[in-house]
């Protein structure tokens, strides 16, 4: 992974970011600059799976733990966010209940399950998105990687994990929405979620928390931490025979990505204006791989590239031909597997190192 | 029988794998400063004895007694690392995607915990020990390949340079010049009496040559347990051994 | 005026009670309560008529004509009831009316009169008649009926009906009772308890008695409760082995990881549906047997995608198990996505056949007949499986090339040949198990979704690679699924299970059965 590749990526996400703003708030209606607010809605979510993707990539790419259930900890943060839009929504809900959702108010509830107090306080909300996912993957990662599951087996068991959400947050009894899930938010932060400068505001902080992400996973990867890390993904046993401990190693970026993921999952939630349990689904945590082996693993950069091309790709798919989509998808996961084991940044790197040597011998003479 | 400068000492060491006695009642110690070559045909139990003092086979019974009074059965294999046991593998196993001299620096004696390596950068006083060992293991000027790119007899001297770095008491090497040409086996053994001067060094080797070549007292496995120890010219005397290796 | 009512109803009982010995029809088709009386005379009456006309009355069948003459009628005509003659009848029938208490007594009546029936069943099904209604006009009937009984099931529910009939009839001596519920004990079932426990009133050993044999079924209902949440935790466990059977071979003995198997369970389902689809337009009269054909039709349909897929995608990817598992999925997507293409997206029907509808009681046990099959079907695959691998020149080969690939290649054994059947016979197991569930979940392109985690967990839990592992582990956990849902409810005992599965796992990561030696060290 180049540091200019990274850069250029930085720069693109922020600037795209800023140029459909702008578009959209400064354009009038009407002129060909003028960027529709749903298609910053759209940009907005491909970035929040862009973190996403950085996040698989960190603990895939350069841990070697091809994690199943990382979606899980995306719709964790989305959750923990949900439940303080639910919050905000007080009298202007169906029922007009001041403390209770709808949804609860529906299903008799009598007063707020106790594990709802305190989101009504943005600050709290926004401390439970990086504490739930962080503190699941902490008890997770302490467990399986302790006991030196790895390889297929672990992810076999990301994926129960999440299966095992999936259905918990299916049911009534949960107190999160069930099957609907937490929707029909008003406002955040005071602020009107339906208008445009709303999205626009969420489509940059989306950038700005991607271009954290890979600023901070660039770091990471980079440091002493992340050469040992790259040795447990590839030598496991040999780092240990050095004295490194790989179960640590593991545990701290596991924890790292599962609280990536949650913080774009709740910036996920705003935009896209519902969370329901579909998104605990085993098939979108492994999309999300399929995003990053697309983009290229272990190269972070890749993983934004892939996410962000993956997903234009299923909108205009999904639009055009539905049928379609489910056989372009596995066409990819497949074609990409056998094919284009580097993704399609390992493809650049590859034709970039054959035309070096061209271009010396060139200037040689 | 325990000697003040007895550095590694097994009593009654038992393993076995689904019946399979891998280690029979092996008993063997080691002197501080010794090197030792172990010798045996396959199946004799040498890559398990090197399991069971590295932490990555528990024995079954037996005990495993490092420097002073430190229980090995009961550490796992960081602790015993950084105790200061190194290993080398029988296949050469360096750190392919890292350059050597990361592969140096991952190696060198430190603080191992991500707290410390998260932040970590590379000092002075690190960058002249790193010097030092590329030189010893003639890899200076490969400093920035891949480990991967590396030749075979290249990979092993990293791995070796490697075990240097960990500044261990005793290293554990096993079939160092396998695959090596004689010029490259021969600079191994002067490499290996070299390194024996400042630590104590176990060589598990099938290369009857380089075993002479090293000079140093010989221990036979066979069936898991000692057949016969001492020098190379005794214990190839020892009607017991060449029935072994000759058959009956 | 009180008076006068009492002597008109005096009166109006007169004739009917001076008929009643010579007409047992008497009054039939009069007041509800004359009718029921009529009915309890005829049951006693031994008159051959009696049963026709009162099987005529509960079907609606019975008239009666201005002349209190009765009719039956029937396609061919009307019959006399009293003569059981063709007849013409006369005009102005009016249809026998029914209330409740009319109907019991009608089916008491039937149960008592075909006490005498020639065929053991029905003795059996009257006998079981008499229990339920507890009549104790029964009782002459029952007497003469046991006296005559050879066969002893039939015998058994005859004296359990005399004991519930005895136990309700008001005159009952106390030592009779005491002998009833000693019957009624020895029965042991829902009935005889809640029978037993509305006995109010008698003496205090008649309570008494009662009261120890309500205990006592409680206590034998529980064991049977037991058993049958077992039944359910085996069905269930069956249904997991079926479904992780081929998994076992795909991933446990070669180490593939098959995210598509699921879909090659789907398509046995799928094949099952196209073999009845075919054999009703074809051959209507081998539809009952259409699973039959489905098994081995299924087995070749996976099994042939599954060499298929070796060849194909899997060959490629040896030695890289999250790659394989990446590309699988895909193909899962794509093969989910044809299915649905070609057969549509809503749930298909596959008819189940007659032989296994229904259920049977085994003491306190209901089996249902397609929960019995699967169980017996579950345990027949696996059983041939093991054979397969044990005794069959390939099964030699698989695990030869299993275990040393290099050394089985030396010996002349064609290796990639082996890979492609070993994962061919995995997916044909997988595809026998789709004609199995086929019959209990609905046959749609995401049939295989749903079991794929599950497949897994049985075979990681079993320890990789062991068949007797895997069927162990398929069983206990459905058993702990079953044993768990009364408790947490379905939805939660699932999910519990997943977490003690991820637990367990954690805790011994090689499952539960594991192979140990050096080959797995290295």
């Amino acid at each position: 992974m180049s540091r200019v590749s990274l850069n250029l990526c930085l720069l693109g996400v922020m600037g795209g970011a800023v140029l459909l703003a702008i578009g959209n708030l400064m354009m009038p209606e009407g002129s060909a600059y003028h960027v529709p607010t749903y298609a910053v809605s759209l940009a907005g979510k491909y970035l929040c799976y862009a973190m996403l993707a950085v996040a698989v990539d960190l603990v895939w790419g350069f841990a070697g733990i091809l994690s199943l259930g990382h979606a899980a900890f995306f719709a964790l943060g989305g959750y923990a966010m949900g439940m303080y839009l639910m919050r905000q929504i007080g009298t202007r809900g169906v029922y007009g209940n001041a403390i209770l959702p709808d949804f609860m108010v529906f299903l008799n509830y009598k007063e707020l399950p106790w594990y709802w107090h305190g989101f009504d306080n943005p600050a709290f909300a926004i401390l439970m998105v990086v504490v739930i996912p962080g503190v699941l993957a902490l008890i997770f990662g302490w467990l399986a990687f302790r006991s030196r599951v790895s390889g297929v087996y672990l992810s076999i068991i990301t994926q129960a994990l999440t299966y095992a959400l999936l259905l918990a947050f299916f049911r009534n009894d949960m107190g999160l929405g069930g099957n609907n899930g937490l929707t029909d938010f008003k406002d955040m932060f005071g602020i009107p979620l339906q208008a445009d400068s709303t999205r626009c505001g969420l489509l940059v902080a989306s950038a700005i928390f991607l271009a954290l992400a890979l600023l901070v996973a660039r770091y990471v990867v980079t440091s002493r931490f992340g050469k040992v890390l790259i040795a447990v993904r590839d030598t496991e046993s040999r780092t240990r025979f050095l004295g490194y401990r790989p179960e640590a190693y593991k545990l701290f970026v596991f924890v790292l990505s599962a609280v990536m993921a949650g913080i774009g999952g709740a910036l996920y939630v705003p935009q896209i204006g519902i969370i329901n349990p579909g998104e605990f689904s085993p098939a979108n945590s492994i999309e999300s791989v399929i995003w990053v082996a697309v983009g290229g693993r272990g190269t972070l950069v890749g993983a934004v590239l892939g996410a962000v091309l993956v997903n234009f790709g299923k909108t205009i798919f999904t639009g055009v031909l539905p049928e379609l989509w489910l056989f372009a998808l596995g066409a990819l996961f497949i074609l990409v597997t056998l094919l284009l084991p580097g993704g399609i940044l390992g493809l650049l790197n590859r034709q970039a190192r054959r035309a070096k040597p061209a271009k010396a011998a060139e200037a040689a003479p | 029988m325990m000697h003040q400068d007895t550095l590694l000492y097994l009593d009654g060491v038992n393993v076995s794998f689904d019946g399979f006695r891998a280690l029979n009642a092996l008993s063997l110690y080691l002197e501080k400063g010794e090197m030792r070559a172990v010798i045996g045909p396959n199946g004799a139990g040498k890559t398990t004895m090197m399991d069971v003092i590295t932490g990555k086979t528990r024995p079954d019974t037996g005990r495993v007694v490092f420097g002073n009074n430190t229980d090995l059965t009961k550490l796992d294999e960081p602790a015993i690392a950084a105790l200061g046991i190194g290993r080398k593998f029988q296949k050469p196993t360096v750190f392919e995607p890292h350059t050597v001299w990361d592969n140096i620096l991952l190696a060198l004696a430190g603080d191992r915990r991500p707290r410390f390596t998260l932040w970590a950068r590379q000092t002075g006083e690190e960058r002249d020990r790193i010097e030092d060992i590329l030189k010893t293991t003639r890899l200076a000027e490969h400093r920035n390949r891949r480990a991967g790119d590396l030749s075979h007899g290249q990979k092993q001297w990293l791995e070796i340079g490697m075990l240097l770095a960990q500044e261990p008491q005793l290293l554990l090497v096993d079939e160092p010049v396998a695959g090596m040409t004689d010029a490259e086996t021969e600079q191994t053994a002067e490499l290996l009496r070299e390194i024996n001067r400042t630590r104590s060094v176990v060589v598990v080797e099938h290369d009857m040559a380089f075993v002479r070549a090293l000079g140093v007292k010989v221990t036979v496995l066979h069936e898991g347990s000692v057949l016969s120890e001492g020098s190379i010219d005794h214990v190839s005397d020892d009607p017991r051994v060449i029935e072994v290796y000759l058959g009956r | 005026m009180k008076l006068l009512r009492c002597l008109l109803v005096l009166l109006a009982l007169a004739p009917f009670a001076a008929r009643a010995q010579d007409d047992p029809f008497a009054g039939m088709g009069g007041s509800f309560d004359e009718t029921k009386h009529a009915i309890e005379a005829l049951a006693v009456s031994g008159n051959t008529q009696a049963e026709p006309a009162i099987v005529a009355l509960q079907d609606g069948k019975l008239f009666i004509a201005p002349d209190k003459s009765l009719w039956i009628k029937t396609e061919s005509g009307a019959i006399n009831a009293r003569t059981g003659e063709k007849a013409e009848a006369p005009g102005g029938l009016k249809p026998v009316k029914k209330n409740n208490a009319v109907r019991e007594a009608a089916n008491a009546a039937l149960g008592s009169l075909t006490l005498f029936s020639a065929d053991p069943a029905i003795r059996k099904k009257a006998a079981e008649a008499v229990f339920r209604s507890r009549d104790p006009a029964a009782l002459p009937a029952l007497g003469r009926a046991l006296d005559k009984e050879t066969d002893a099931g039939v015998r058994a529910i005859m004296e359990q009906a005399r004991a519930a009939a005895l136990l309700s009839a008001p005159d009952t001596a106390d030592a009779d009772r005491i002998a009833a519920i000693g019957v009624l004990r020895a029965r042991g079932d829902l009935e005889a308890s809640s029978l037993l426990s509305s006995i109010n009133g008698g003496s205090p050993e008649v309570v008494k008695s009662a009261a120890d044999a309500v205990a006592s079924i409680a206590r034998v209902q529980q064991l049977w409760t037991l058993a049958q949440g077992v039944f359910y935790g085996l069905s269930l466990g069956s249904v997991l082995l079926l479904a992780a059977a081929g998994l076992a071979i795909t991933f446990g003995v070669m180490g593939v990881i098959n995210m598509a198997h699921g879909e090659m369970v789907m398509l046995g389902a799928y094949t099952t549906f196209v073999v009845q689809q075919a054999l009703q337009t074809y051959a209507p009269s081998l539809m009952g047997a259409g699973l039959l054909f489905a098994i081995p039709a299924a087995f070749i349909v996976s099994g042939t995608a599954g060499i298929a897929i070796e060849r194909l995608l899997i060959r490629f990817l040896y030695g890289r198990p999250l790659e394989t598992l990446l590309a699988t999925w895909g193909l899962s997507l794509m093969l989910q996505q044809a299915v649905r293409t070609v057969f549509g997206a809503s749930n298909r029907d596959v008819t189940t056949p007659a032989w296994m509808s229904g259920a049977t009681m085994w003491g306190g046990l209901t089996i249902t007949y397609n929960r019995l099959y699967i169980i017996i079907f579950a345990a027949l695959v696996l059983a041939a499986l093991m054979a397969a691998l044990r005794f069959t020149s390939l099964g030699l080969q698989m695990r030869a090339v299993t275990q040393n690939r290099r050394m089985a290649a030396a010996m002349g054994i064609r290796t990639p040949w082996i890979d492609a059947l070993t994962f061919g016979l995995g997916s044909g197991v997988a595809g026998m198990a789709g004609v199995a569930l086929s019959q209990i979940d609905n046959v749609s392109p995401n049939l295989g979704q749903g079991y794929i985690i599950d497949s897994f967990m049985v075979v990681v839990f079993g320890g990789v690679g062991n068949l007797w592992g895997t069927l162990v582990s398929a069983l206990t956990l459905g058993i702990a699924n079953k044993f768990i849902e009364p408790l947490a409810g379905a939805v939660l005992a699932k999910i519990l299970v997943l977490v003690l599965l991820i637990l367990f796992i954690q805790r011994k990561p090689r499952g539960l059965f594991p192979l140990k030696g050096r080959a797995v060290e290295a």
